[in-house]
């Protein structure tokens, strides 16, 4: 049977590291190649040596796809490509081909610079690395090889962020990367269309959660922004240069001018002109709102929302700040957080994920006395909060995806096996489909039915017609002929063309069978009894005596002899070509059993 | 937080849900690592669910709904896995073409389970044997709509035209006394509502609580009721939507105040203690009105509020569900009304 093969890369089932092997129809692709963020060792890349012990991979793989920038995505596509070794084809979106090496890049700094790793990649292994990048657009078919062939769907989340069918011959799997079923401010939500994939990949971090609304989150955040800004002190809010950032700045500048607010808020300039620069080159990425606004008013050019300058911090009075980079572990967030860490009247949300080891992950952990360098307190008095504000489907966002797509198996990676048996039912019970969670290592075999187009002769298709009743549409017609493959095409042809093209000269099968009958009357007699008890009993077939003496049963042929020692005994010969095998049997039963004994 | 569906085919869940951080610690914090609801564990449920109840101390749940008065008893899940099973069903005799049963638990002697669709079918059930331990002694087959147990002796049975009954499990044989709802108005559909008080302090010492589906509240001290303590009504829309939600409820950490559900999208809470015997219209304290603005239930109309009941420790802080499949979990500010 005809399988595809997946296996999940990397050990641990956190946030982190996403990379997942595919096989399918003897192509081998690699979809993301992430780094977790948690390890300053080894374990923060996945484990290629599953695909080979030694040496490059590039002949071990058809192409590597990435679905979008996020660092736990294709934060060690450098390493991979460059330190392992892979010369092939990298796929993924424009927006996320410009955006990915600014992060790597930064990711880079950050580890050899200021923690003095020495195992990493350099800036010119991201650079070389890029350099192997196929970009592609959404609904472009992409022709990797004469035989693999991939496209992009939107899958909203971050700018630029894709799922990617993958396809061979009629196989094919959907990998969906991160994704988001709801839009929100700036992106739109993930859309596939009626696919049918053999297998579905999901992303199933938050499938055991439900989501509080967000209509909830966002009034909770901007209660707390309005009462710490009320009250004179500044709210620093670090981020990623792209991502959330812009989703938070268009909720605070629509709050502001709502409430027509006249504290200050600031983004970190470098931050704001990149950002700014690529929304707009990627507009067509974006949601519905903005690309219809774009025309009057920029979206990302905000009336309340100016460029930050260091000095602005030591301001007094309420403001509010954007800043890179988003865990607090470097740079201006950095910076700022040590000014205003001391009054309590301050506060810093920390909107997303923060690795172990980040002052980030620290104070919301709940220190509150933290060692900076030279062996410096800080005291945290500032107010900090959490919020988590990324785009991720849950359990919900699974279901309509699976319903959009139609799968015929569904597989869950990045999820605890355990707690996900209730989803698994649900799935299997709603759509009747397969539904695995492969551990990180294993490998999960996906049988699939594929179905082998054959081109039928028109001659064939003429012949069958012609026999019998109409066709009825609805009911799949049983045709016979011969399947001739032969250069990696199948057809299907009568057999008497079969014969031809092979050269091959028919042979005709004939079954003679002898019954022997008491009967002491002449041969002639004989046979006018058993014409006249066939044709009573046949009475649907046509039944012939013919002038030579023998009979013939639609086309079975009937003689009758004299046995050559025995004169009270006759000898029926019944004759039949293999075409006519059931008939032909069910004659010579019939005779067997004798005549019946009325006059003929 | 337990939530089950009461669609009318098979396919309803039961689900575990583990709150937020926020709405576990016992101090109000700002805003928290999660705000979301963490799916523990489901299962599934081929009957409609009108009815679900822990059973304290075990890790059982008992449900409860179309087409009979039988009970399910399922099993929230084991270490290894999330599922919760079905364990068994607990039947009643002449169960069938019965309305559905009403239930409550307690673990006092052992894990037991109160129900019943009518006056004359109310049994206690061991929950894990399902061996009966008290049948009531009635003849009336006045139809149910509550009923609940006061302590682990007493219970209270609430009959749907408004007569509240009462009952000692270690008296089997003696009839029930029938304890009228003084003053109700005919043609009403009647709920109570028990209030929980402090842990060891005995509950049958708290009013009791009445709510009919024209909207009045009766509150009746059960050792003496020959006359009701206090009574109020509350706006209800007109027409009203039918008793088949009517939902009243103490809130076990704030004094004298009870939540009223169950006549539209609304949850109204009411400060009782400033109430007296006139029976007229009372000011609530505070009116929930979220789920008036979600969306449309299956049948198209507006949400009805299904359910609600209280945060155990949080004085403030409720829980309500609705037809529309929406969980809300809410609370006001007493000074300024509504943030």
């Amino acid at each position: 049977m005809p399988e595809i093969k997946v296996t999940p890369l990397g050990a641990g089932q956190d946030v982190g590291r996403s990379c997942i092997l595919v096989s399918i129809a003897g192509k081998n692709v690699m979809l993301d190649c992430g780094m977790h963020m948690g390890y300053n060792d080894d374990r923060r890349f996945p484990d290629f040596s599953y695909i080979t012990q030694n040496g490059r991979l590039t002949d071990f793989l058809d192409c590597v796809i990435i679905s979008h920038f996020h660092l736990d995505h294709c934060g060690a596509l450098p390493y991979f490509s460059e330190m392992v070794g892979y010369d092939g084809p990298i796929y993924m979106t424009h927006p996320t081909k410009a955006i990915c090496p600014i992060l790597l890049e930064d990711y880079r700094k950050i580890t050899v610079d200021k923690k003095g790793e020495t195992n990493f990649f350099t800036s010119q292994m991201i650079k070389d690395c890029m350099k192997k990048v196929v970009a592609v657009h959404l609904h472009q078919t992409v022709q990797v090889d004469e035989e693999l062939e991939i496209k992009a769907y939107y899958a909203g989340h971050v700018l630029g962020a894709a799922m990617f069918q993958i396809k061979v011959g009629c196989e094919s799997v959907v990998y969906t990367g991160d994704y988001n079923m709801t839009p929100d401010r700036h992106l739109g939500a993930a859309w596939i269309d009626k696919c049918r994939p053999d297998l579905l990949i999901s992303e199933s971090t938050y499938a055991t959660t439900i989501r509080d609304s967000k209509r909830c989150r966002e009034r909770d955040f901007l209660k707390k922004v309005h009462e710490t800004v009320e009250r004179g002190g500044k709210v620093l809010i670090p981020v990623f240069a792209l991502g959330r950032a812009q989703e938070l700045c268009i909720l605070l500048e629509t709050f502001w001018e709502r409430m027509n607010l006249k504290a200050p808020i600031y983004f970190s300039t470098g931050l704001t002109e990149k950002a700014n620069h690529y929304y707009k080159l990627f507009i067509t990425w974006t949601n519905q709102k903005i690309r219809k606004t774009f025309v009057q008013r920029n979206m990302f050019e905000f009336k309340h929302i100016k460029a930050f300058d260091r000095a602005f911090a030591d301001n007094p009075g309420p403001m509010v700040v954007f800043a890179t980079p988003g865990m607090l572990h470097a740079g201006q967030s950095l910076q700022i957080f040590r000014k205003w860490a001391g009054n309590e009247k301050n506060m810093v949300i920390m909107p997303g994920y923060c690795v172990q080891g980040t002052v980030g992950h620290k104070i919301l952990s709940g220190q509150r006395k933290l060692e900076m360098e030279g062996r410096q307190i800080l005291e945290v008095k500032m107010q900090v909060e959490y919020m988590s504000f990324s785009a991720h489907a849950d359990a919900k966002g699974i279901m309509q995806l699976i319903r959009q797509a139609e799968p015929r198996n569904v597989l869950l990676v990045h999820g605890e096996a355990k707690k996900m048996e209730f989803l698994k039912q649900k799935i299997e019970q709603e759509f009747h489909v397969n539904c695995y969670m492969p551990a990180n290592g294993e490998t999960t075999t996906i049988f699939t039915n594929p179905s082998i187009p054959v081109d039928i002769s028109l001659g064939l298709l003429k012949r069958e017609t012609a026999i019998g009743l109409l066709p009825d549409v609805k009911k799949p017609k049983l045709m016979h002929g011969t399947l001739i493959m032969k250069d990696n095409s199948f057809r299907l042809v009568s057999p008497e063309q079969a014969l031809k093209e092979l050269g091959l000269a028919e042979h005709q099968l004939r079954f003679t069978c002898r019954v022997h009958i008491q009967d002491p009357r002449k041969e002639h007699e004989t046979v006018l009894r058993v014409y006249n008890h066939l044709k009573g009993v046949l009475k649907d077939y046509s039944v012939q005596h013919l002038p030579d003496g023998s009979i013939t049963v639609e086309s079975i042929l009937i003689q009758a002899t004299a046995h050559s020692e025995d004169q009270g005994t006759k000898v029926l010969l019944v004759s039949w070509t293999y075409q006519d095998e059931e008939l032909g049997s069910y004659l010579t039963s019939l005779l067997k059993k004798g005549l019946p004994q009325s006059t003929s | 937080v337990c939530v089950a569906g009461y669609g009318p085919s098979g396919g309803n869940e039961i689900l575990q849900l583990l709150p937020p951080p926020t709405l576990q610690a016992k101090e109000t914090q700002g805003l928290c690592p999660e705000r979301d609801f963490k799916v523990e564990c489901g299962g599934f449920s081929n009957r409609p669910v009108y009815s679900l109840k822990c059973v304290p101390d075990t890790s059982l749940l008992v449900t409860s709904g179309p087409p009979d008065s039988s009970l399910q008893v399922w099993q929230v899940s084991a270490e290894d896995s999330d599922v919760i099973k079905s364990v068994s069903a607990i039947p009643t005799e002449n169960g069938t073409g019965q309305p559905w049963a009403r239930i409550a638990t307690i673990s006092a002697r052992a894990p037991w389970v109160l129900h019943g669709s009518r006056l004359d079918n109310v049994h206690i059930t061991e929950v894990e044997s399902r061996k009966n331990v008290y049948v009531a002694a009635s003849r009336s087959s006045e139809e149910l709509s509550g009923l609940a147990f006061l302590d682990c002796n007493t219970l209270l049975l609430c009959c749907a035209k408004g007569q509240l009954c009462l009952a000692d499990v270690r008296q089997p044989q003696s009839p029930l006394e029938a304890v009228s709802v003084p003053s109700a108005p005919c043609g009403e559909r009647w709920c109570v509502g028990v209030g929980r008080g402090p842990q060891g302090s005995d509950s049958s010492s708290q009013p009791v609580a009445c709510l009919s589906s024209g909207g009045h509240l009766t509150l009746t001290d059960v050792r003496k009721t020959s006359e009701s303590l206090a009574s109020a009504k509350c706006r209800v829309p007109s027409p009203s939507s039918g008793a088949e939600f009517l939902c009243v409820s103490w809130a076990p950490a704030l004094e004298g105040c009870l939540a009223v559900s169950g006549f539209d999208g609304t949850v109204h809470v009411y400060d009782a203690r400033s109430w007296d015997s006139s029976g007229r219209e009372a000011e609530p304290v505070f009116v929930h009105k979220g789920h008036a603005f979600g969306g449309w239930d299956s049948g198209g109309g507006p949400p009805l509020v299904t359910v609600h009941t209280w945060h155990p420790q949080k004085p403030r802080t409720l829980l309500s569900a609705a037809s529309d499949g929406s969980l809300h979990v809410w609370d006001w500010v007493q000074s300024c009304g509504k943030c």
